[in-house]
């Protein structure tokens, strides 16, 4: 019968499968240099600790899936990024399908999302557009350039620079309204 | 949008890493753009910087792994198994197709053996239909086309 054809001898798991550009060893330490990053990535832009969590396993599992080598740790990186991008951006369309056109351009909470407001900065954060958040992240916690933005966010490079003042006027307004000044020291 | 200010660049390097210069401390004080920028900009990465540090465990890696290897692994069988119902279902159509053609000729044979076999006595025609090579042919072949028919339909069900 044909699944007793199919029943393949006992392959190992843990063995590197074929679509798998990388062995245990080099994923373990693309790990520990990407993941915490990438949680606060995650964190800041969705909210939610426990979500976050859940989107850097699936961020990992397609990243594997895909069999990118990469040239370097940063091509890698980016390409992390990308994913966890596009990861939010359907956790987005699907919380508001509604409105999923609106939350590209217009921030604001949706009322279930359990957003992370233990820091001020969270709270903050949380009051933009998912799109003003990934970016403002990107470009300051990340230093990203803006033609690395540009390809992580899927956006044109040229309109980056206008669209970041646009979104860094509107977290400052809310950090100042948070009691944050400019020239103190936050850390 | 106001015209960008050339010292952004310098400014939020500062902002992130500290090494504000005397005269880019002056340029930030009396800009309101380079003001804002800095602001954001210190805030974040110090907010990166706490978040790096926070004590929670990460997803552990290995079960990641893991679950990569078991996806590949039933990509994989999904695979072999999409080319094995292609054969068959490409042996199945021959089949057919060689039935079709032979039909006529089977027919012609197996009407002789049919008409010689008598339904009134079984038990004194049975010698005669079980020594019939095309009989027993038309009915292996049968039993065979209802097997192959019978998997093909448990396969796609499954």
């Amino acid at each position: 019968m044909i699944p007793m054809a199919l029943s393949l001898p006992g392959t190992a798991v843990t063995q590197p499968a074929a679509a798998m550009a990388m062995d245990e060893a080099a994923f373990r330490l693309l790990y520990e240099r990407t993941a915490r990053p990438l949680r606060a990535y995650l964190l800041r832009c969705c909210g939610d600790p426990s979500l976050a969590d859940d989107l850097i396993q699936e961020a990992y599992l397609r990243y594997l899936r895909s069999g990118f080598a990469g040239e370097s740790d940063d091509h890698r990186r980016h390409y992390l990024f990308r994913i966890a991008t596009n990861l939010l951006r359907d956790h987005f369309r699907r919380r508001r399908p509604e409105t999923a056109l609106a939350a590209e351009h217009e921030g604001s909470q949706s009322r279930g999302e359990a957003v992370d407001l233990r820091s001020d900065v969270g709270g903050a954060m949380a009051e933009l557009s998912p799109k003003d958040r990934q970016m403002l992240w990107l470009a300051y916690a990340e230093g990203a350039s803006h033609l690395e933005i540009a390809r992580v966010l899927g956006l044109r490079a040229a309109s980056i620079r206008s669209m970041l003042f646009r979104a860094r006027r509107r977290l400052a307004a809310k950090l100042e309204a948070r009691g944050f000044r400019p020239f103190e020291e936050t850390s | 949008m106001s015209k960008p200010c050339p010292f952004e660049d310098a400014t939020a390097a500062a902002a992130r890493g500290g090494g504000w210069s005397a005269e880019l401390a002056a340029h930030r004080d009396g800009c309101l753009r380079c003001a804002e920028l800095t602001l954001v900009a210190a805030v974040l990465a110090a907010d990166a910087e706490s978040l790096a540090a926070d004590p929670r465990p990460l997803p552990d890696p290995g079960v990641i792994w893991l679950r990569a290897a078991l996806a590949a692994r039933e990509q994989k069988l999904a695979r072999a198994m999409r080319a094995i119902t292609w054969v068959q279902r490409a042996a199945f159509a021959a089949a057919a197709a060689v039935g079709l053609f032979v039909a006529p000729e089977l027919w012609s044979l197996l009407k002789p053996a049919l008409a010689g076999l008598d339904l009134a006595s079984p038990f004194a025609g049975m010698p005669r239909a079980a020594g019939s090579p095309v009989l027993a042919l038309g009915v292996s072949l049968a039993i065979l086309g209802a097997l192959a028919l019978y998997e093909l339909t448990a396969m796609h069900e499954s």
